[in-house]
């Protein structure tokens, strides 16, 4: 009866992989491009867009350029921090990321209405308006979501790639939900999908 | 502890273990807590159908080829003559039943081509990288190519000189193949 290794540590093949050992770098590309290429996609909302950024991610780590530091985070939130510094250099160079934040960051929102914004929708429909929804986020808080939620990085690594603190890591994607249950409130109600929203604070 | 304390250092996507100390205590927070509930929901429900997607297979062709620039082709490469020899022997193969060319008996090679099949690809498979076939060099770069799974009987392979591999118990080899456009085989990558 063969033993089962233990699979290698991403570490284990970017060390490998610059050693010259081919079948690291496949390993490793093998393991990390979905993710990396479903957040370009999700961000971009382009199949060519998320093709070029996974390519140069993947580009950098050969090149050395990604600038890993065990030290300082895992591999994989290095990956994503470069694949987010090409995707705001795309968004920079199309200005196709509309500015929405106009939010004061320090303050706490809560929707003016608490029902469920996806009562009545099939699960088909619930995916396709949440899509669209995510699609339509201010970039800030589309990163948080489509990093923590949809690819579940956790928040520390997600802090790293984004290079933040971890808090905002959480406040973000909160604030996040929170636009996504407004706009996919008003897509219900048949309205422009920008939510609204009144500043509430507490204190205990 | 404040709101935005709790927001900031607490918060998680569920309570811990159900109960949370702030949330029990703020009503506010707890609305505003249990009013993002649905769109998490969703969001796993999108998470969960986007979990098939992945790059398209040429993307792995082109970094393998810079990849190769950059270090030389490593000793695990090694053996490409024969790789490649085999692997036009399953083209042959491979092509035939892609285009519909060929009768399927008797059933020799098992093709899949789904997209889930080919999204799939690469996410989960093992360590084996695609080989470029000689007459397909730079055709990778800028096309679209499908994915073709196919399955051999172990002894077509043993004869068309391939090493058959240490598990005896497996009646069959899967390779993938790489085909361009026009229907010709491009890479091939074996999978056990």
């Amino acid at each position: 009866m063969r033993e089962m290794k233990p699979p290698e540590t991403d570490h284990d093949l970017f060390e490998r992989l610059r050693a010259g050992q081919e079948q690291a770098f496949v390993a490793l590309y093998q393991r990390r491009q979905p993710s990396l290429y479903r957040f370009a996609l999700q961000m971009s909302g382009s199949a060519h867009v998320a093709e070029d950024v996974t390519q140069e991610v993947f580009l950098a780590l050969l090149r050395g350029e990604c600038g890993y530091d065990p030290e300082r985070g895992s591999l994989v939130a290095y990956l994503f921090g470069i694949a987010r510094k090409l995707l705001l250099r795309q968004f920079e160079r199309r200005r196709a990321d509309a500015p929405m934040e106009t939010a004061d960051e320090g303050r706490l929102a809560e929707p003016a209405d608490a029902s469920d914004p996806l009562q009545e929708l099939t699960a088909r429909e619930r995916i396709e308006a949440l899509r669209r929804a995510v699609t339509s986020l201010p970039r800030r808080y589309r990163e948080v979501v489509v990093l923590c939620d949809l690819e579940e990085v956790d928040y520390a690594e997600a802090a790293v790639a984004l290079g933040c603190p971890i808090g905002t890591v959480r406040s973000r994607l909160h604030r996040a939900r929170m636009l996504l249950a407004g706009k996919l409130r008003e897509e219900r109600r048949g309205g422009a999908a920008i939510p609204a929203w009144k500043a509430a604070r507490c204190e205990i | 502890m404040s709101c935005e304390e709790y927001w900031n250092d607490l918060a998680g996507a569920e309570p811990a273990e159900g109960f949370d100390g702030h949330l029990a205590a703020c009503p506010g927070c707890a609305a505003r807590w249990e009013a993002g509930r649905p769109v998490a929901q969703g969001l796993r429900l999108l998470a969960a159908e986007m979990k098939h997607v992945s790059a398209p297979p040429r993307l792995e062709v082109r970094l393998l080829r810079a990849y190769r620039e950059r270090y030389g082709r490593s000793a695990e490469g090694g053996g490409v003559h024969r790789w490649w020899a085999a692997a036009a022997a399953v083209l042959l193969v491979a092509g035939a039943l892609w285009m519909g060319m060929r009768p399927p008996a008797p059933p020799l090679v098992a093709v899949s081509s789904s997209p889930a099949a080919v999204a799939g690809a690469g996410a989960e498979e093992d360590d084996a990288a695609f080989v470029p076939l000689p007459n397909a060099a730079g055709s990778l770069q800028d096309e679209d190519v499908d994915l073709v799974r196919v399955e051999l009987p172990r002894s077509a392979v043993t004869a068309l000189g391939m090493p058959a591999g240490d598990d005896s118990d497996a009646e069959s080899v899967e390779a993938e193949v790489l085909v361009g456009p026009d229907g010709m085989a491009r890479a091939v990558r074996f999978l056990n």
